[in-house]
């Protein structure tokens, strides 16, 4: 197959690739503030409870112990809540992870919902509540994929469907195997597009976004590394006014290869 | 020995109607519990604040609607109502609360737009520093409650200035 060279050094992936992290990572940063602000406010009541249990153990009395016992409520309380932040900032950090990877030459075996899922956390942070996200993932087997590659076009078309949601709105991811493929749907009930746009929609450069949203070359890349480097396919339906769905089919024989090297 | 009897009630108690007239009554906003959590259990380890957390703006809102409220301390990206339109509703219901926005979501368009829409007291940033975060508060509370006294005071005069008024028209009525 003569497949020209789209791994990490093409520039125009590169390029798309640090857009869409670059307004990750300032979504990921709003993200963050509040666990940490928790974990900083958390820690410092913990510390005064602490100081104060020290005393009234010094001198326990009813009175005493009374307080004791609802400052312990609160430590506890506190720690739960810490546990939690703790989660949500490991979970972030972990799909950050997952786009700096520089990934392998060779295909490796992956599990596509354990990617999907982790991919839609970390685009989640872009349109936390104002967007539902509803996850259907069937049973998978993995497959010889090059993950991060497949995470950038996952991200690309979570990113599309949330700026295609003008206020409020639902995102449903669903997977299943067909046959000899799994099939991934990525459905919005967004603005959709013209019959115009929807004939340009894969054209490198074509963009209906706002300067520094998007550069207009993530859905010609998603199809290069769908098809070109996966001997997978990708299409959509689409109606104005109503959502538009995003359609990747990977076979289970996974990708060439030699797709991602030459 | 720092002790303190008086336990801070919950939202819920607080729609119940059981508030304290004399503590400082805060209004705390916020979609992620975590924060309201945290918040809370600062605010509520001296004591001396009543604090009524909601992670639902429409149910703090209706709160607002129905208690007196000293400072209201929201988040900026809620669901079904922002900050900024929970902030405004307050405001309609609760002029003399003080009205804080804590958010992540900090630039300059949005503060901007804060202070011109809603009046806002103070805007603080997340991750908010506890000591800063209570100042505010602080001084929230004691802007509120001259607000209040100040009313009131309008109030006492206006009624005054009637009663003269009317000892007025009788005395012409009398004597003319």
């Amino acid at each position: 197959m003569s497949t020209p060279n789209y791994g990490m050094r093409n520039p125009e992936s590169e390029l798309e690739q640090m857009a869409a992290i670059g307004q990750l990572g300032v979504a990921i940063a709003h993200e963050i503030n509040s666990p940490v602000g928790s974990l900083l406010s958390n820690n410092m009541v913990l510390r005064r409870c602490v100081d104060e249990l020290e005393k009234l153990l010094a001198d326990p009395q009813t009175e005493s112990l009374e307080r004791a016992a609802r400052l312990l409520e609160t430590c506890r309380r506190l720690t739960d809540v810490d546990r939690i932040a703790c989660e949500r900032i490991q979970i972030l950090i972990r799909g950050m992870k997952r786009f700096s990877r520089v990934d392998e030459g060779a295909p490796r075996l992956t599990d596509i919902n354990r990617e999907l899922r982790e991919t839609l956390s970390l685009a989640a942070c872009q349109f936390q509540s104002r967007i539902q996200c509803d996850l259907q993932l069937g049973e998978l087997p993995r497959l010889p994929v090059y993950p991060q590659r497949l995470n950038q076009v996952f991200l690309n078309l979570l990113v599309n469907s949330a700026q295609a949601i003008e206020s409020a709105g639902k995102i449903s991811v669903t997977t299943e195997q067909e046959g000899d493929a799994v099939h991934i749907r990525f459905a919005d009930n967004g603005k959709g597009m013209t019959p115009e746009q929807k004939a340009r929609v894969f054209e490198a450069g074509f963009t209906t976004k706002d300067p520094g949203e998007g550069t207009g070359l993530g859905l010609s890349i998603s199809r290069r590394i769908v098809e070109d480097e996966h001997g997978g396919s990708i299409y959509f339906e689409s109606e104005a006014g109503v959502g538009t769905t995003f359609h990747i089919r990977l076979p289970l024989a996974g990708a060439p290869q030699d797709a991602s090297k030459q | 020995m720092p002790v303190n009897n008086k336990e801070a009630v919950n939202g819920k108690d607080a729609v119940n109607g059981k508030t304290d007239g004399t503590r400082a009554s805060i209004l705390l906003v916020d979609d992620e519990q975590m924060v309201v959590t945290s918040i809370q259990a600062f605010l509520e380890l001296d004591g001396h604040f009543d604090v009524f957390g909601f992670t639902d703006p429409p149910e703090a809102l209706r709160f607002a609607q129905s208690q007196r409220v000293d400072v209201a301390i929201c988040d900026y990206r809620m669901p079904v109502l922002n900050g900024l339109q929970l902030l405004r509703q307050i405001k309609e219901a609760q002029p003399e609360a003080a009205r804080i926005l804590l958010t992540s979501h900090a630039d300059a368009r949005s503060a901007i737009d804060a202070i011109n829409q809603v009046g806002l007291f103070q805007y603080l940033e997340k991750p908010w520093d506890n000591e800063q975060l209570l100042l505010v508060i602080q001084s929230g509370v004691e802007r509120s409650r001259l607000l209040r006294q100040l009313r009131e005071q309008v109030g006492e005069l206006d009624s005054a200035y009637n009663v003269i008024k009317s000892a007025q028209s009788r005395l012409i009525r009398a004597f003319l």
